[in-house]
C-alpha cells in the first residue's frame, strides 16, 4: 500500500471506487426482485398510475427499499465507525452505547401499547423508536458531561454498556407482559425490515441523518487522533472533550435514524468498517467516507437477496448480513496477511 | 519560556498529587524532571501542556497562560512524547508521525509534500526511516517509542515534554535518543523538559534539574548543584557515588545500595 | 359415511390415543388449562365447574376470568399448578418440561397439539371424555360441524376470491406485514368461508408479506385481523391505498375483522368462519 504522501490520491480513488459500486447497486437494485417488471411499464405514462402495477412494484414496493437500505446501510456504518474510534475498540458496534437499546424500548412501546397515531406521514413506531434513541442519547450525554476531565472514555464505554443493558432489559419486560399477539409484532420489528413502502419515512430520516452528517464531517482526522488516545490527541492540537460529543451525538442520531427507518440491523456497523479498513487502510478521511458507501452498497445487496432468494417468501435482512459480512471479512482478513 | 507558577493537581478528592510546585524551563533550556515513581512528574507534565488544568496556580507559555489559548494553539507550540501509546488500529510508522502535523494542518487540510518531508525527517533523526511502511503495531518496544519520538518531531514545536523517553530503549538507542535531543537543543533551540529515571541520561542531557518528591519540589537549580548523592538519597534512599567522569564529559550517578 | 361421521370416528380414535387412562373410567374433577381454546372448550361443554385455574392469555368466557392464572406455554407456574392438586392439567404438546414434572407428581395430563380446523372437534371430543362429559363433548362438536357444513353450503359453487388474511402489521403502514401462508387453523377457516389463500402455495402458518408480494399476488380481499376491541383508526386502513394497483383495494374490499375468535381454535370457529364468510361473499348473507 502506497504511503499516505498522496492521501490525496488515495481519497479520490477511494471514492471514486466505492462511489461507482454504490452507484452501480442503486441503479440495478430496483430492477431487480422476485416479480417480473418491464422497464417500458414502469414509466409508461399512458397507464394511470393507479392502474400501473409494474409502476408502483417499483416506485412503491422497490425504490423506498432500495433507497431506505442505502441510507440505514450508510447510517450505521458511519456510526460503526465512529463508535469503534470514539472508544478506541475495534470491537464497537452502533448499539455499544446503548442508544440503539433505546430505539428499541421505543418501539416495543408503541407495539405493546398499541399506539396508532401518524405524524407528517410517519407512523408511530418509527417516532417512538426515534424518541427512544434521543432518551438514551440524553442519559449517555448526562453521563458524559458530568466525566470529569482525565478520565478515559472508559467510563463512558461502561455507562453506555449499563445503559444498553438496563434499556434492553426494559424492552424485554415489556415484551413479556404483552399479549401474545402483540409478542408476535415484536418479534417482527425485531428481525428487522427495510420495507418501508412510502417517502415519508425517509424524508423524515434525512433531518437527523443530515445533522450527523455535518458531525461526520468535522470527524475523521480527529478519529485518527483520538484513536492514539485522549491524552494523545489533546497534544497534539485536537479539542478532545468538544469532538467527542460531536463524534457521540452525531453517532446516535445516525444509529437512531437508521434503527428506526429499517430496524436493528446492527451487524452492517461492526463489519463494514472493518471491511472497509482491509481495503483502505486505516486513515479515517478515507475509511468514514469509504464506510458509508460500502454500508449503503453492502445493505441494499443484502436486501436484494433476502427478498429474492427464496422466493416468493422473504428472508430478514438481518440473516443475510450475518450469513455474507461474516464469511466475506474472514476472506478478505486471510487473503491480507 | 514556559512557567509552571505553584501550580497543584488532585485527582477526586484526594491528596494533592502535585502540590504547590514551580518550574521553569528557560528560552534553549532543557530541564530534567526526576523523581521516585508517584512522584507527580506525569501530572506535573499533563499540566504543563495544558491538558490538566491546575487546581491552583498556573502555566505560562512566554507570559501568556496555557489556560487564555486553544489546544491547537498550544500543540503548534509544544509536543509531547508520552510514556506509551497504545494504536487501536493497523497505522502505519509514517502515518502516526504525520498525524504530528495536526497542529499545523487543522482537521481538514491533507497532508501536502512539505508536511510528508518533515515527517521523513523526523523519522531520519530518530533512526527509523526504514519503517515507514509498517504497521505500527508490529513494531518492538523499542521502535514504537523511537517512532512517538519523531511523531512529536513532526509537531515542529519550540518545546518538547518528554515522560521518560528512554525506558524502553536499550544503551545503543538511549544514546541515539539522547543525542537526537541533544542536536535539537543545539541547532533549533527547542526548549525540553524531560522526566525520566535515568539519573545518568538526566546528568548528561540536562542543564537544569527539578527533583520532586511526593508533589513537591525538593531540590530545583543547575544539574551540578541539584544532583548530588545527599539529595539523590533524600529522593531514593539510595547510596550513590556523583563523580564527574571527564571522558564523558559529565557528572555519572553510581548507585551502591539502598539506605534505610 | 358422510363427513361428519367420518370425523367423529377419527375423534373417538384420536381420542383413545391421546388420554392416559382408559376411557370408560376417565373422570376429571379439578382440571387446569393452560390454554385458551381448551379453556373455553371446556367451559363450552358444560364442565366450566371443574376448572380451578386457567392459563394467562384465556379471555373468554366471561365466568372463567374470575379463576387464578398460572401461566401460559412458556411460563406455566410449576409450582403453583402442583399445589392446587389438580386431577387433570391440560398442557401443550410442546410443554416437555411441564410434562415431566406432572409425570413424576403423578399427575395425569391432556397433552393439546393442533394443527388445522379439524384438530378441534377430535380435541373437543377426546378431552370430553378425558374428563368425563362425553355427551355434551359431542354435542358440542356435532353442533359446530353442522354449522360449518351450513355455511360451507351457503358458499358452495361460488368463485373462491383470491384473500389475503393479515394477522397483524405494524401501525399506519405496511411493514412487517405477517399473513396466513397455506397451512393452518385460519387457512382452514378461509377455505371453509370460501376463499381462496392467496398465499396458499406457501406451506407456512405465517408469511411474512412484503409490499412487493402483496402487488405480485394481487388478491381481491384483505381480511385484516384484529384482536382487541379498540376502535379502528381509520386513517390506519388509508396505508392500503398505497397499492392502489391490488384488486382488494381498487374494489374497496379491505375488511377488518375483530375478536380473539380468530386465533382461539375453539368453540368460537363456527361464529369466525361465518365472519370471515360474510367478509368474502357478503351476497350469500343477504
Amino acid at each position: 500500500m502506497a504511503a499516505s504522501t498522496d492521501v490525496r490520491r488515495r481519497l479520490f480513488v477511494t471514492l471514486i471506487g466505492f462511489g461507482a459500486l454504490t452507484f452501480a447497486v442503486m441503479l440495478v437494485a430496483p430492477l431487480a426482485g422476485s416479480t417480473p417488471i418491464h422497464l417500458s411499464r414502469v414509466f409508461e405514462r399512458s397507464i394511470p398510475f393507479a392502474d400501473n402495477v409494474d409502476a408502483q412494484v417499483f416506485f412503491v414496493a422497490r425504490l423506498p427499499r432500495v433507497i431506505a437500505a442505502a441510507l440505514v446501510g450508510a447510517g450505521l456504518a458511519l456510526s460503526g465507525v465512529v463508535f469503534q474510534g470514539l472508544l478506541r475498540n475495534p470491537l464497537a458496534s452502533p448499539d455499544t452505547l446503548g442508544v440503539a437499546a433505546g430505539a428499541t424500548l421505543g418501539a416495543m412501546l408503541a407495539l405493546t401499547a398499541h399506539a396508532d397515531f401518524t405524524l407528517l406521514g410517519i407512523s408511530v413506531v418509527p417516532l417512538t423508536s426515534f424518541a427512544g434513541t434521543l432518551g438514551a442519547l440524553a442519559i449517555v450525554m448526562a453521563i458524559s458531561l458530568a466525566r470529569r476531565r482525565g478520565t478515559s472514555s472508559t467510563v463512558l464505554l461502561l455507562a453506555g454498556i449499563a445503559i444498553g443493558a438496563l434499556l434492553s432489559a426494559a424492552g424485554r419486560f415489556i415484551q413479556y407482559f404483552a399479549d401474545v399477539t402483540d409478542t408476535f409484532k415484536t418479534v417482527q420489528w425485531l428481525l428487522g425490515s427495510l420495507d418501508v413502502g412510502s417517502y415519508a419515512p425517509i424524508l423524515a430520516s434525512l433531518v437527523p441523518f443530515g445533522i450527523a452528517c455535518i458531525g461526520f464531517c468535522m470527524l475523521p482526522r480527529v478519529l485518527d487522533l483520538i484513536s492514539l488516545g485522549e491524552d494523545a490527541a489533546e497534544a497534539r492540537g485536537v479539542d478532545v472533550v468538544r469532538m467527542e460529543r460531536i463524534a457521540l451525538v452525531s453517532a446516535s442520531l445516525s444509529t437512531g435514524a437508521a434503527v428506526s427507518l429499517g430496524g436493528p440491523v446492527y451487524f452492517v456497523g461492526i463489519i463494514v468498517p472493518h471491511i472497509v479498513r482491509l481495503i483502505v487502510g486505516a486513515d479515517h478521511r478515507l475509511v468514514l467516507p469509504a464506510s458509508a458507501l460500502f454500508g449503503a452498497s453492502f445493505l441494499i445487496v443484502c436486501d436484494l437477496i433476502a427478498r429474492t432468494i427464496i422466493a416468493p417468501v422473504e428472508m430478514p435482512v438481518g440473516i443475510i448480513t450475518a450469513i455474507i459480512g461474516g464469511p466475506f471479512f474472514l476472506w478478505l482478513l486471510f487473503r491480507g496477511r | 519560556m514556559l512557567q509552571a507558577t505553584d501550580v497543584s493537581f488532585a485527582y477526586g478528592r484526594g491528596t494533592r498529587v502535585v502540590d504547590g510546585v514551580s518550574l521553569t524551563a528557560p528560552r534553549g533550556s532543557i530541564v530534567g524532571l526526576i523523581g521516585p515513581n508517584g512522584s507527580g512528574k506525569t501530572t506535573l507534565l499533563r499540566m504543563l501542556n495544558g491538558t490538566l488544568r491546575p487546581a491552583a496556580g498556573d502555566v505560562r507559555l512566554e507570559g501568556v497562560p496555557l489556560a487564555a489559548m486553544s489546544r491547537i494553539a498550544i500543540a503548534r507550540r509544544i509536543a509531547v512524547v508520552p510514556q506509551e501509546t497504545r494504536v487501536t488500529f493497523d497505522f502505519t510508522v509514517l502515518e502516526i508521525v504525520l498525524m504530528g502535523r495536526y497542529a499545523h494542518l487543522g482537521a481538514f487540510a491533507l497532508e501536502g509534500a512539505g508536511d510528508v518531508s518533515i515527517a521523513r525527517k523526523a523519522l531520519a533523526a530518530t533512526g527509523t526511516s526504514a519503517l515507514e511502511a509498517r504497521q505500527f503495531a508490529t513494531l518492538s518496544g523499542g521502535e514504537k517509542q523511537r517512532v512517538i519520538v519523531a511523531s512529536a518531531l513532526a509537531q515542529s514545536s519550540e518545546v518538547l515534554l518528554l515522560d521518560e523517553p528512554t525506558t524502553a530503549l536499550d544503551i545503543g538507542f538511549q544514546f541515539e535518543i539522547a543525542s537526537l535531543l541533544a542536536s535539537l537543543n543545539r541547532e533549533h533551540g527547542t526548549t525540553m523538559v524531560v522526566s525520566t529515571h535515568d539519573l545518568n541520561l538526566a546528568a548528561m542531557l540536562c542543564t537544569d534539574l527539578v527533583l520532586l518528591k511526593a508533589g513537591r519540589v525538593l531540590a530545583t537549580g543547575p544539574t551540578r548543584d541539584v544532583l548530588t548523592p545527599d539529595n539523590i538519597r533524600r529522593l531514593y534512599d539510595v547510596d550513590a557515588d556523583v563523580t564527574f567522569h571527564s571522558r564523558a564529559g559529565h557528572l555519572t550517578v553510581v548507585p551502591i545500595g539502598r539506605v534505610d | 359415511m358422510s363427513a361428519g361421521l367420518r370425523a367423529r370416528g377419527l375423534g373417538l380414535i384420536l381420542g383413545l390415543a391421546l388420554s392416559l387412562e382408559p376411557v370408560a373410567l376417565a373422570q376429571a374433577k379439578r382440571v387446569i388449562s393452560v390454554i385458551p381454546s381448551t379453556t373455553e372448550m371446556l367451559f363450552a361443554m358444560g364442565a366450566g365447574d371443574r376448572v380451578i385455574a386457567i392459563g394467562t392469555y384465556d379471555k373468554f368466557p366471561p365466568e372463567a376470568q374470575k379463576l387464578p392464572r398460572v401461566g401460559a406455554l412458556v411460563d406455566p407456574n410449576v409450582e403453583r399448578i402442583l399445589q392446587m392438586r389438580p386431577d387433570l392439567v391440560v398442557v401443550y404438546d410442546t410443554q416437555t418440561e411441564l410434562k415431566r414434572r406432572l409425570e413424576r407428581a403423578n399427575i395425569p395430563y391432556y397433552s393439546y397439539s393442533h394443527q388445522g380446523l379439524g384438530d378441534i372437534f377430535s380435541t373437543i371430543r377426546s378431552l370430553s371424555m378425558r374428563v368425563g362429559v362425553a355427551p355434551a363433548g359431542e354435542a358440542l362438536a356435532s353442533r359446530l360441524e353442522r354449522e360449518i357444513a351450513g355455511i360451507r353450503a351457503k358458499v358452495a359453487g361460488r368463485p373462491r376470491p383470491s384473500t389475503l388474511v393479515v394477522m397483524g402489521r405494524e401501525p399506519g403502514s405496511l411493514r412487517n406485514v405477517y399473513a396466513s401462508g397455506g397451512v393452518g387453523f385460519l387457512h382452514d377457516m378461509l377455505e371453509a368461508a370460501g376463499g381462496s389463500d392467496s398465499l396458499g402455495d406457501i406451506h407456512r402458518q405465517s408469511v411474512d408479506v412484503s409490499n412487493e408480494m402483496v402487488l405480485a399476488r394481487a388478491p381481491e380481499v384483505i381480511i385484516e385481523l384484529r384482536y382487541t376491541n379498540e376502535a379502528i383508526n381509520a386513517a390506519d386502513l388509508d396505508v392500503w391505498n398505497r397499492l392502489p394497483a391490488v384488486p382488494a383495494v381498487r374494489n374497496h374490499r379491505v375488511i377488518v375483522l375483530t375478536g380473539d375468535e380468530f386465533v382461539v381454535p375453539g368453540p368460537r370457529v363456527a361464529d369466525a368462519i361465518e365472519k370471515i364468510a360474510r367478509a368474502v361473499h357478503p351476497e350469500a348473507f343477504k
